[in-house]
């Protein structure tokens, strides 16, 4: 799950990464209370958890007399669609240099890959695919607890020292926070030293619970809803609904909609073992859909039995055409009952879809 | 057999819970009915001393090996305890371990996979379904009924798609020699490269089939390795471009990951990549 900026930066703050002076605030008035910050200018960033934030004019910088009207434009507008709930106030940053930096898990070594480059900003990616000897790369293996001596004089080059201690830092928040990526863009060099003028923190889902964060921000209310039934959902914008197990099988009933030029309306994986009750879920919420004309149930009973996903599909008793494909743990009786209430039944994925696609909306 | 044959003795870890249970008792059924030596003990800390479907338990993974010859252990710690466990087993001596569980936070396995390696202790999964020579060994969650004994290696990020692609084959008399579910997480022990190398000293298997996902670029790593014959068969090319990661996920992978440019680098290394998971068993055909 992705923090927000403030989230981070508190944490950074607590390990001992300098960050600019400031707080969050909810209500435009509020802003007020920051206004003693040094300086004649403040900071307005809106705190949300997409991307490309500055570039969709949620970064104000702003005179401390307007910031209240500032705030109050800034509270009203939406960024790609997402509404303004909080902005963080922060001085105005005299910044003499830019850099950037970031620690992420490599997936090929299976370990930390840190990344440095000497000048930082929104423009990061453009330089690395120019010049991709301008950003430094190392990798480290998570059994070192902490940045060897040679690799920060490796990363840092020529810049100032101060850079050594933020990435040593940064590291330790990375491995602390279980994060799959800690980024800090771009590091300001300033007449008081390095500050982390932007920060970013993404926590491994699979950690969540250690890191004593309750909720999954990250997830929409109808995949929070999957979550908690054991399974995973995701909206799409297509007439087929679909229902498989095991991510890998339902993405390839997906990918088979699209080979026949069709269009799914979602994505259902039930999860390993789903018994009558998740099935049932899992039907009536991909019916909820208005979009949704017809149902692709692909399961292959491995540790899923085929009789209870049949029990399932009949029990949700849902208005849409159901046409479906079973195979394995249980078949006989899984494809016995669903014959009974006249389900439709076909024997591999090709044809279940290709049946689907011929239904009208 | 790439990680064992039917001799092979196995330690099941998390044996006394629900998922740790009901396999061990498949497992062993599959090395009955082959005549192999299956779970010889199970580990659960506290539970030493009781029996599950027969087999004795142990507090820990060094008095297992004390009383018990084994060689590999197959996980079913939950995901907060499991990077642990991975590290007891390879610290006692164990040379394979299949980590079956699922949700182990990624530092957890880094770790544990880092530490294995130390003591020589090579790691499948996690979040995997495991391994399956047919007629001769089980290691994990694989439904054996769907298998048949042949000269195809098959190596997966996925767990039910494996069994589709089996299945598949199994219909058209073409059978397998080992198949290999690697898991389906960021970071894995095995990749399609490590497993590729079993298989090239493997004289049983004549052709492979590769299935990924989208994510990373191990496929293409692993494909690029080898010389023996291979399909590949990579799902997610319909998958919504993934949540970014920063800048940095750009940086360091660039153009990788998503699966119509992954397709496009196979191709570019000359292999074949069905574009629906029905037309391996043809594509196999041609290679046998």
């Amino acid at each position: 799950m992705k923090l927000l900026e403030y989230e981070a930066k508190e944490i950074f703050a607590r390990s001992g990464i300098p960050t600019p002076q400031g707080g969050v605030v909810r209500v435009p008035e509020e802003v007020e209370k920051w206004l003693n910050l040094p300086g004649d200018r403040v900071v307005l960033k809106a705190q949300v958890e997409v991307g490309g934030r500055g570039k969709a004019g949620g970064v104000v910088i702003t005179e401390k007399s307007e910031a209240v009207l500032k705030a109050r434009d800034l509270f009203s507008k939406t960024i790609k669609g997402i509404a303004i709930r909080e902005v963080l106030v922060e001085e105005f940053l005299p910044i003499q240099k830019e850099f950037y930096l970031a620690i992420t898990v490599d997936r090929s070594s299976k370990g930390a890959l840190l990344l440095f480059a000497e000048s930082g900003g929104a423009d990061i990616e453009d330089l690395a695919e120019r010049d991709p000897r301008a950003v430094r790369r190392t990798l480290l293996s998570p059994l070192v607890p902490e940045v060897p001596q040679f690799m920060l004089r490796y990363l840092t080059g020529k810049a100032p020292k101060e850079v050594g201690q933020v990435i040593q830092a940064l590291y330790r928040v990375f491995r602390e926070k279980d994060a799959i990526l800690a980024e800090i863009n771009p590091l300001a060099s300033t007449a008081r030293g390095m500050v982390a003028a932007d920060a970013k923190l993404i926590v491994d889902d699979n950690a969540l619970k250690r890191q004593g964060i309750a909720v999954n921000r990250d997830l929409s209310m109808r995949e929070r809803v999957a979550e908690e039934n054991g399974f995973s959902y995701v909206d799409l914008a297509g007439t087929i609904g679909v229902i498989g197990n095991g991510a890998g099988l339902t993405m390839a009933t997906l990918d088979l909609i699209e080979y026949y030029k069709g269009s799914a309306a979602n994505f259902l994986d039930v999860g390993g073992g789903a018994g009558e009750e998740r099935v049932k879920l899992a039907v009536q919420l991909v019916a909820e859909n208005p979009s949704v004309n017809v149902i692709v149930v692909n399961l292959l009973g491995g540790i899923t039995r085929c009789d209870e996903v049949a029990r399932g599909i009949i029990s949700a008793g849902v208005s849409q055409r159901v046409i479906v494909r079973l195979a394995g743990t249980n078949e006989e009786e899984g494809r016995r009952l669903l014959a009974e209430r006249g389900y439709e039944m076909l024997g591999n994925m090709d044809e279940v879809v290709r049946a689907a696609l011929e239904v009208k909306g | 057999m790439i990680y064992g044959d039917r001799k092979t003795g196995v330690i099941v870890q998390g044996a006394t819970g629900q998922q740790g249970a009901f396999h061990l008792k498949l497992m062993n059924e599959y090395a009955k009915e082959v005549g192999g030596t299956g779970v010889v003990a199970g580990v659960t800390p506290g539970k030493g001393g009781q029996e599950v479907h027969g087999i004795p338990v142990y507090d820990s993974v060094r008095d297992a090996l004390l009383e018990h010859d084994a060689t590999t252990a197959v996980l079913f710690v939950p995901g907060g305890a499991a990077g642990d466990s991975i590290m007891e087993e390879a610290e006692a001596g164990v040379e394979l371990v299949v980590a079956i569980t699922e949700h182990i936070p990624v530092h957890d396995t880094m770790r544990a996979i880092a530490y294995a390696k130390l003591h020589g202790c090579a790691v499948i999964g996690p979040n995997c379904p495991g391994v399956l020579s047919p007629g001769e060994l089980k290691l994990g969650i694989m439904p054996s009924s769907l298998f048949s004994r042949g000269h195809v290696g098959v190596i997966s990020r996925s767990g039910t798609l494996t069994y589709e692609v089996v299945d598949e084959l199994t219909r058209r008399g073409i059978g397998q020699s080992t198949v290999v579910g690697i898991g389906g997480d960021p970071v894995i022990g095995q990749t399609f490269s490590d497993v590729l190398a079993r298989f090239e000293e493997d004289p049983a298997t004549k052709a492979m089939v590769l299935i990924g996902e989208v994510g990373g670029n191990l496929e293409e790593e692993g494909a690029g390795s080898t010389d023996l014959p291979l399909v590949a068969y990579i799902a997610g090319v319909s998958a919504p471009p993934e949540k970014r990661m920063g800048h940095a996920g750009a940086i360091a992978e660039g153009g990788e990951g998503d699966a119509k440019g992954k397709i496009r680098r196979l191709r570019g290394l000359g292999i074949r990549v069905a574009d629906r998971v029905s037309e391996i068993p043809d594509i196999v055909t041609d290679f046998l």
